[in-house]
């Protein structure tokens, strides 16, 4: 039907209009169907059948090594380098922190132009580092660049365009020229970060994306041209940069905003974290959902989950929640190994954002109790 | 249309400028509401888009595989990949070194560790050598408080000249007194090291021990 020609009455369209609508929702239901009959198992199902055993943990095997304090404000985001021991840190003190790791040196305070920031990336050389945050802007700092009369990094880019706030950014592996951004105006967007301009718009008004804020996104590590989306439409989706025009795949099955998005190791699969308080692992091939993790809670007040990370064997998922917690679930076991939050030293308020070092030899969680907390194994390790 | 009396405010008796009519509501023109049909179209169309990618989702859900295989595939490669962060057998590996470093600083003059557990090594204790003799640490219980005069040996070989109270369990023995340059008299109270003998305070004799913290200079004590 074209625009041209609005020979159909208002009265005929809307006919059209329930009828495309009620056969939507039979190809939805057979789709469904069809989902539910290769849905044989789950992924701990399968994993005692196996014989498999959880990952058990003495109590001093993963600690607290290092508490990064310096912010005043809430944490609201972090990333690490690929060279594995600096970490940049966002709060709402409108500030970013480039830490050293090792020795909790700061190594760059930046003073924000907007106070409200809510995301942070390192790039992959770790030359630079990026934010956002309700000012709809993403801003890139150069670490080198030479600081200016009042002692502050100045931006080197602004890429501005996004209608909305910018709740999650990450740079395309291995280009520091890339970076993804998604947004509280429903779309996720691919920026060329020398011209400042955007490459693709992902969802939107004109094409099929997601139909709320978008709250995470995150880049394929096996395959850089994939990345999925998380959104308060309780759905994740997964784009190809190729393809701008709609999304791959939808996943449906969270009940609440879809705060978390994070690919696992193996690039074939990623996991969310949702306000419904259950993390969930989907299939990118097939768009199964293998495994729901959820901790049933005396009071069936479950808390939202946060953020989530996974190890580098995929074996633990970190899940970091409002009330403090974050549980360490063993995720072909689907159980609870371990939270963080009931160990020495842990965080004194909600765990806002989560990260693994790029040699999966350390977590880093960040907190509204201003802290970042460094974990690592620190039990015995037997040497074959 | 009648003539209306002036509106309020408008100098009400005023013989002279004709009252205008008032503006009153029109019934909606007889053109055709195209937004509202646009806006139809539009739903239409994106109903009518997402309906085509259901029916290629369907098409291509023929040839998914069970969640079965799935699971076998995540097993696999899970079980196939070292993991630094599990609590299990594995070959030493360069990688392997990095998580000790961020676990656990390695002795230094200080002879500190930041973590216990890590310690429990002999090479944590290495710097502590010139004191102690350790053939292998063992685990010492409370984190971060670690000190290599804890890690094994019999306390009066740990701090040399001080009370029997050294090096107690909670103790935060940074380092333990190195005669001759210190004479700790505990040390849980005594953070001593070298700075003891700090040659711009030339009143403090040479055996003095800053006693409140190593962290204050020498002229502070």
């Amino acid at each position: 039907m074209s625009l041209s020609q609005p020979k159909m009455s208002v009265a005929e369209l809307k006919e059209r209009h329930l009828a495309a609508t009620e056969t939507l929702n039979n190809l939805k239901q057979r789709l469904n169907q069809t989902r539910r009959s290769l849905l044989d198992t789950d992924i701990a199902g399968y994993a005692r059948s196996q014989g498999k055993s959880a990952v058990t943990f003495g109590p001093t095997d993963l600690v607290c090594c290092r508490t990064l304090q310096g912010h005043t404000g809430k944490v609201y985001s972090l990333d690490w380098t690929s060279e594995r021991n600096r970490i940049v840190s966002a709060s709402q003190d409108g500030r970013l922190i480039v830490w050293n790791a090792l020795t909790r040196q700061k190594i760059h305070a930046i003073k924000l132009p907007c106070a409200w920031v809510m995301t942070t990336a390192f790039s992959p050389t770790g030359q630079s580092v990026a934010c956002g945050g309700l000012d709809s802007v993403c801003s890139i700092f150069n670490l080198n660049s030479t600081t200016d009369k009042d002692g502050n990094l100045p931006v080197s880019r602004m890429l501005s365009g996004h209608k909305g706030y910018i709740s999650s950014c990450q740079y395309v592996p291995d280009e520091d020229t890339h970076l993804i951004t998604g947004s509280g105006d429903q779309t996720c967007v691919l920026w060329d970060i020398t011209t400042g301009l955007k490459t693709s718009v992902f969802g939107g008004e004109f094409q099929s994306g997601h139909t709320a804020d978008v709250l995470s996104i995150s880049i394929n590590g096996s395959n850089s041209r994939i990345f999925a989306s998380g959104s308060c439409d309780a759905t994740a989706r997964l784009w190809d940069t190729r393809v701008a025009s709609r999304a791959v795949r939808t996943f449906h099955g969270h009940e609440g905003d879809v705060n978390s998005v994070k690919f696992f190791p193996d690039g074939n699969r990623f996991g969310t974290g949702s306000d419904d308080g259950t993390c969930r692992l989907f299939d990118i091939r097939t768009g199964h959902q293998l495994q729901v993790y959820c901790q049933k809670h005396s009071d069936n007040d479950i808390p939202p989950v946060t953020s989530i990370a996974f190890s580098i064997s995929g074996r633990l998922l970190f899940a970091g929640y409002t009330n403090g917690d974050c549980y360490v679930w063993d995720t072909l076991l689907a159980k609870v190994v371990l939270n963080l939050g009931s160990l020495q030293d842990s965080h004194e308020g909600r765990i806002s954002c989560l990260g693994l070092a790029a040699d999966g030899s350390a977590l880093c969680t960040g907190s509204w109790d201003t802290n970042l907390k460094i974990w690592a194994f620190g039990g015995h390790r037997r040497v074959v | 249309m009648m003539a209306i009396s002036s509106p309020k405010g408008s100098g009400v008796g005023s013989p002279k400028a004709p009252t205008l009519p008032l503006p009153s509501p029109k019934a909606p023109p007889g053109y055709p509401d195209l937004y509202g049909k646009r806006r139809e179209i539009s739903r239409l169309h994106m109903l009518e888009r997402e309906i085509s990618f259901l029916e290629e989702e369907l098409k291509s859900s023929e040839g998914f595989q069970p969640a079965s295989r799935c699971c076998k595939e995540i097993d696999d490669f899970v079980m196939a990949k070292a993991d630094p962060l599990l609590p299990t057998k594995k070959k030493k590996s360069r990688s392997s070194r990095f998580w000790k470093w961020l676990c656990c600083t390695p002795c230094s003059t200080l002879c500190s560790c930041l973590c216990c557990c890590c310690c429990c090594e002999p090479r944590c204790c290495d710097g502590c050598s010139k004191h102690l003799s350790l053939p292998s640490c063992s685990c010492c219980q409370h984190l971060r408080q670690c000190s290599c005069c804890k890690c094994v040996t019999p306390k009066s070989n740990c701090c040399r000249g001080s009370n029997s109270g050294c090096c107690k369990g909670s103790c935060g023995c940074q380092n333990c007194c190195i005669p001759p340059s210190c004479k700790c008299l505990s040390c849980c109270s005594c953070k001593c090291s070298c700075s003891c003998t700090c040659p711009t305070c030339p009143k403090l004799p040479q055996s003095c021990c800053c006693i409140k913290s190593c962290w204050s200079p020498c002229c502070c004590c």
